[in-house]
């Protein structure tokens, strides 16, 4: 975790819960991909990459507002 | 002497557009539910230059093993082809994934991607080393 916001009003963790929320909607499995939590300037990022680097294949990544809690924005890579 | 084939040659054999559109076809792409990706490898003769593919098992939603290609007597694998069947409505991106691009340079070989709004592709512009090193990806 990198920290670069202050004082955040959204823990890790929720930010994480409200990705997830909406990563098991679209993907379904989960499973096969590492997730990567970092604090930037603009918000929580929340990245799932394949565990398998050879693999094809993608998976969704978000930036969570640090103080609302929204979806900032999303990718839904495949 | 035979080289091997860059995308754009990839992208005009009739042999790798067939393959594109048998692999979208499999993919079921209109089908929620079911959707899935498929692919595989395209390989080149290395005495006669002819383009042949096979197909891989099937993936899942949003990934694909092409790790492992079969021995093709005579031939190297020269590119992998693969399905994104998820739609671009729905919000989903169309383009080659950052595991996508990456796998690409680890394999050594061009990545042609199928989606919704066209043709993508990534990696190197032909096989790592040219047509040597054996007969599956190159070392």
């Amino acid at each position: 975790m990198t920290g670069a916001a202050s004082s955040p009003t959204i823990s890790g963790e929720r930010a994480l819960a409200i990705a997830h929320a909406d990563a098991e909607k679209a993907y379904r499995d989960l499973s096969i991909y590492r997730i990567q939590l970092a604090l930037e300037s603009d918000g929580w990022h929340i990245d799932y990459q394949l565990k398998d680097a050879r693999l094809k294949g993608g998976g969704p990544h978000y930036v969570i507002d640090a103080t609302t809690g929204a979806m900032a924005s999303k990718r839904y890579e495949q | 002497m035979l080289t091997a084939p860059t995308i754009a040659e990839l992208l005009t054999s009739p042999v790798v557009v067939q393959a594109l559109a048998d692999a979208w076809r499999d993919s079921e792409p209109t089908d929620p539910v079911r959707r899935h990706e498929e692919g595989g490898w395209i390989y080149m003769d290395t005495a006669s230059g002819t383009l042949t593919t096979r197909r891989s098992a099937l993936g899942g939603q949003a990934v694909l093993d092409l790790t492992a290609p079969p021995i093709v007597v005579g031939s190297v694998v020269v590119g992998t082809f693969h399905t994104h069947p998820n739609p671009t409505s729905d919000g989903w991106d169309p383009g080659p994934s950052i595991d996508d691009v990456q796998s690409a340079w680890l394999l050594g070989v061009p990545c042609l991607i199928q989606s919704d709004d066209g043709v993508y592709t990534t990696g190197p512009d032909s096989r790592r080393g040219g047509l040597a090193g054996g007969p599956g990806f190159p070392p």
